[in-house]
């Protein structure tokens, strides 16, 4: 009704045709709707209208009391990620004249809790309509639904050359919106380059632009040991440098309390990888090295090592509050260690006995457990009915593992590592974490997927653009319905790039599409063509 | 009070003799890496200075007092808070615990003094500043650090040196300051320390060009050079002729009047001048997508038409809109890499040329000096790229600075006629060649050849240049740094302090361990030792050491 009136004669039929063109030269031929990743529903008009500069968060009618300010927070930071990309010093005349203006965004949350757990209900649902003066219309059953709708609508928000403000094209809005996967998962690893606090909270603000949920962290590995335990001070002597180190309040502050990943919806999987993978441990404590010329896996025959494995996991569980912790138990070369015999095991079930060992004290300070898929390989039978295998090596142990009804999170290193420079984006989207499940029962034991950013070559200077633009294929591989995902990847090509110059916009340095992980631009030229 | 001379005599042996009670690497094993405590783990390094072997805890709550008729300055307040969050980044206060135990801080008030109220921001400005760190003299209960400055601009420098001073001590999880006390009295040996960005051959989103800024301001550099527009895009609106921005990339891909705006006082806050470039009458094809008449064809599309009067009518235009945004006094009017053949294949334009009785090169001259006027209209101070100087040198301006370019040699031939010069000499200072290792960058000297000290003088400083045709958003900070840093440190610091040493034991630890402090302020700098710039570290291991 609404665009009748307004636009109704034969002259108005030709302002139509105008703006038509205009979002066409703008699109450049791409798919038109440039939401990333794409949501479960969508549907789109053709009128605009503009965002007041004083542009409100309206809660009535809402239940959760925000009394934490997550959603105070993620509001305000979804003005001033619109407000970096440029100065909204609006030009009136020309803007209410012209179309009709969005006054601020009416956010109805149906729940009071705001426990961020696995499973956290994550939908939403988004309307933008044209008519009148009006607020944008978001519900969702819990605020971190509510934090995905903000995304998807800032996505929506574009910057008017002409009227100097925000503007919403393409409306009347519809979008209703839920994952595929509840575990969408990003790893970095801090023990061969320590990335300062700063940049993982970078990382984690370009999580949440693409919906990702998971911070896998690696913090711990053979090369070095940077974060504190407090039950077992002399760990961090394991660290580079002493300033390459993470407090426990550090910890604290990026988990809790700064509710900085709370306020992003993100959860952190704290990993210490056991038996292999410690050296740096020993740097403190040399009696959990096998011997001085031995130095991993950890000391097999020592109960220290397990009184230290217990502290180590009491620590975490006062900070890291995710129901799972990840126990790595991967790459174990048994060959250098173990003084067995007094056990009476040989070397392969002194392994098996390390992990399951592991495994109880995690269940004991109330963790579910994931390991890497060698635990499975070797010992599957004997894992305990809580773990969740990390699938890498390859294609085919998700089948494995959910046949054996276990869950099983997919990072193939193929397809989802990300220091493989030479796995290109249209790989990371094409792959498929239910490939060759079809029992639906089974389906559900998929939680979710990885992408896996080890830090051999990778530090501050270059995580970013090794890591975006192809976790993002990623991403929407494990958020979009399986039949709303892209058949040939080409088909997202110009949506991709679209949102990799939005991740530009907002100073994340992702790298060009065209070419392998973190190349650099070749040639002048347009960043939505690069 | 300005702290006495004799106090801040520096002996250069105490920088290497220097040992002090509290290494900073204690308790550690021979495998991990250890900080050379007789290094002064400052960048760029202070003009003259002094310290001890205590330590002070800086106190979270640090407070700031600010005195002098320029003390009351929103620009120190704003900053005052921007370091404080460099400072204090680790969270030293868990759940409500005073980890101190009622003990109390050494330092806890910075005194901030600026002893001139004026803010205009120039060339030449003074940066200058003394700062000092000292345990309480029985006078006061609390210690003091303070920084006293005659200009507000000075006062940032003295702010940056004071937060590169703070270490947080991962065992007391406090602010610690070593090698206390610390009398530092520093300026600038080059008034013009600069940084080139070309937002033409890829536009740089506004958020990118002010992390730039912010990481300029930690290594003391002061001109951010916009070479805004070249042949591949036009990305900035120009109100006059809104055409223009027509040859940007795309829509998405522009910069509005308020957004220019924005760049110029974000970059102010920090002491940072922004000095624009209109390169003519090469390197400008990408205005002509607005407005066709000013190629000599279309087929023939740059140099811009010289034959027209509309061509100067939109220089003027542009520069008349520029004026509004840019403060700064220098102005970039390009004139490099001219290649004058569309004038003499086209027409009309060989017909002017035959008019007016031009050479193709006559007619280049003529193109900039009317745009020179055009600027000193305006009341700019031109700066022209060296092809100008080399071609006709005795037509130029004489209030022309000659930006040096393409080799050595060409600043000593600049001075010699009395124009000023910013030496950028392309085989060490442009960013875009990644197989310049540090250390010629570091080594490269703006005055060298020049040995007349007033004609030294006429040298205004030096800039590295970030050429944009294989830097986006993505790659371009790992590409500035760690390199402009090292010109950073020649433009800034005392020739004498930076030159006849092992820079190997001595610069080299110094300059990583700056890289690892721009990490931790979360600019990407690419390691140092690589062989090509912006590669990635070549294995595990610790930043200081990579």
């Amino acid at each position: 009704r609404f665009v009748e009136m307004e636009l109704g004669g034969p002259r108005c039929a030709g302002l139509v045709l105008l703006l038509l063109l205009i979002s066409c030269g703008q699109g450049r031929g791409a798919d038109p709707i440039n939401i990333w990743p794409m949501p479960k529903s969508v549907t789109s008009g053709k009128q605009t209208l503009l965002l007041s500069n004083d542009f409100v968060l309206n809660t009535q009618g809402s239940k959760y009391p925000d009394s934490s300010g997550i959603l105070k927070d993620g509001f305000s930071r979804f003005l001033q990620v619109l407000r970096a990309s440029h100065v909204a010093d609006s030009n009136s005349s020309y803007s209410s004249a012209h179309f009709p203006v969005c006054k601020g965004l009416h956010v109805v949350i149906l729940s009071p809790n705001d426990k961020l757990q696995y499973g956290v209900d994550e939908s939403y649902k988004l309307s933008v309509t044209a008519l009148g003066a009006v607020y944008a219309y978001l519900e969702a059953n819990t605020v971190y639904g509510a934090l995905h709708g903000l995304q998807t609508f800032s996505q929506l928000c574009h910057f008017n050359f002409k009227a100097r403000v925000f503007e919403v094209r393409q409306a009347p809005w519809t979008i209703i919106d839920q994952p595929r996967f509840s575990y969408r998962g990003l790893l970095i690893d801090t023990s061969r380059h320590y990335q300062p606090l700063i940049m993982i909270k970078n990382v984690i603000d370009s999580m949440a632009y693409t919906k990702l949920n998971v911070l896998h962290w690696h913090i711990v590995d053979t090369q070095s040991f940077p974060l504190e335990i407090p039950s077992y001070p002399k760990l961090w002597n394991g660290a580079y440098s002493t300033s390459e180190r993470y407090t426990m309040a550090d910890a604290a502050e990026i988990v809790r309390h700064d509710h900085f990943l709370l306020t992003r919806g993100i959860n952190v999987l704290a990993e210490i990888d056991v038996p292999g993978h410690t050296q740096s441990w020993g740097i403190g404590y040399p009696s959990l090295w096998p011997s001085t010329d031995c130095q991993q896996p950890l000391d097999v025959s020592n109960e220290f090592t397990f009184k230290v494995i217990d502290g180590i996991l009491s620590d975490f569980s006062k900070v890291f509050n995710y129901s799972f912790v990840h126990l790595g138990g991967d790459e174990v070369n048994t060959k250098t260690a173990f003084r067995l015999k007094k056990k009476g095991l040989n070397e392969s079930e002194a392994y098996q006995y390390f992990v399951l060992r592991s495994q109880e004290i995690a269940l004991s300070h109330g963790y579910d457990i994931v390991n890497w898929e060698e635990t499975f390989n070797n010992f599957g039978s004997k894992l305990s009915r809580k773990t969740v295998v990390h699938n890498w090596i390859g294609s085919g142990v998700a089948e494995r593992v959910v046949a054996a009804g276990l869950r099983c999170i997919v990072s193939n290193q193929d397809k989802w590592y990300l220091d493989h420079l030479d796995t290109t984006w249209q790989e990371f989207y094409m792959n498929e974490p239910l490939t060759n499940i079809t029992n639906p029962k089974q389906q559900e034991l998929v939680i979710g997927g990885e992408v896996c950013m080890w830090g051999e070559h990778i530090d501050g200077s270059d995580i970013e653009q090794t890591i975006w633009p192809r976790a993002a294929a990623a991403a929407e591989r494990l958020w979009t319905p399986y039949d709303k995902l892209a058949k040939d990847p080409r088909r997202v090509t110009g949506r991709l790039a679209h949102f990799r110059c939005l991740l530009n916009e907002r100073g994340v340095p992702a790298a060009p599409l065209n070419g392998p992980g973190r190349v650099a631009p070749e040639e002048p030229g347009s960043c939505y063509k690069q | 009070m300005l702290l006495p001379l004799s106090l801040l005599t520096l002996s250069l042996s105490s920088l290497f003799l220097f040992t002090f009670s509290r290494p900073l690497s204690q308790g550690f094993s021979n495998s991990t890496i250890n900080l050379d405590d007789s290094l002064v783990y400052l960048w760029p390094l202070p003009s003259h200075f002094t310290f001890g072997d205590d330590t002070l805890s800086v106190d979270p709550d640090l407070s700031l007092s600010l005195a002098g008729v320029g003390g009351n300055s929103p620009i120190l307040t704003e900053a005052f808070q921007r370091y404080l969050k460099i400072i204090f980044k680790h969270n030293s206060r868990v759940s409500g615990d005073n980890l101190r135990g009622g003990l109390i801080y050494d330092i806890g008030e910075l005194k901030i003094t600026v002893n001139s109220d004026d803010e205009t921001l120039q060339l030449g400005v003074d940066e200058g500043y003394s700062l000092s760190i000292a345990r309480t003299d029985g006078y006061s209960v609390i210690g003091k650090a303070q920084i006293e400055a005659n200009s507000v601009y000075g006062a940032l420098r003295g702010l940056e040196t004071f937060s590169q001073l703070c270490y947080f001590n991962y065992e007391s999880k406090t602010v610690e300051v070593y090698k206390a006390p610390w009398y530092i009295r520093d300026e600038p040996r080059f008034a013009y320390r600069g940084l080139l960005l070309d937002t033409s051959r890829h536009y740089l989103p506004i958020d990118v060009i002010k992390q730039i800024i912010d990481s300029m301001s930690f290594a003391k550099l002061n001109v951010l050079h916009w070479h805004i527009i070249d042949e591949e895009s036009f990305p900035l609106e120009v109100p006059m002729y809104p055409n223009l921005w027509n040859g940007a990339y795309t829509k998405l891909e522009r910069y509005t009047v308020g957004d220019a705006h924005d760049i110029v006082n974000y970059a102010k806050l920090r002491g940072i001048n922004v000095m624009a470039e209109v390169d003519v009458p090469g390197h400008a094809e990408s205005w002509g997508h607005g407005y066709p008449d000013l190629w000599p064809s279309s087929s023939c599309r740059e140099p811009l038409d010289v034959s027209k009067n509309f061509t100067f009518d939109v220089v003027s235009g542009i520069l008349t809109e520029m004026r509004k945004i840019f403060p700064f006094e220098l102005f970039h009017l390009g004139g490099d890499e001219v290649n004058t053949d569309c004038w003499s294949s086209t027409p009309h334009v060989e017909q002017w040329l035959q008019d007016q009785n031009m050479t193709t090169k006559d007619a280049y001259q003529y193109f900039v000096l009317r745009a020179q006027e055009i600027a000193i209209s305006k009341n700019w101070t031109p700066v022209n790229w060296e092809e100008t100087f080399n071609t006709f040198s005795s037509n130029l301006n004489p209030l022309t600075v000659v930006h040096n370019w393409w080799g050595p040699g060409v600043c000593p031939k600049a001075v010699a006629k009395g124009f000023r010069c910013i030496y950028s000499n392309q085989g060490v200072w442009y960013l875009d060649h990644l197989d310049v290792p540090w250390e010629d960058v570091y080594n490269a000297e703006p005055i060298e050849g020049i040995n007349d000290i007033s004609k030294q003088e006429l040298v205004l400083g030096g800039e590295v240049c970030m050429w944009g045709e294989t830097a986006d958003a993505s790659d371009i900070q790992q590409t500035i740094w760690p390199r402009a840093a090292a010109a950073a440190e020649r433009l800034w610091s005392r020739k004498e302090a930076t030159a006849a040493i092992n820079h190997t034991l001595v610069t080299l630890p110094r300059l990583q361990y700056f890289r690892c402090l721009l990490a931790r302020r979360g600019v990407p700098a690419a390691p140092v030792t690589n062989r090509y710039a912006r590669n990635p570290p070549r294995g595990a291991g610790s930043c200081y050491e990579q």
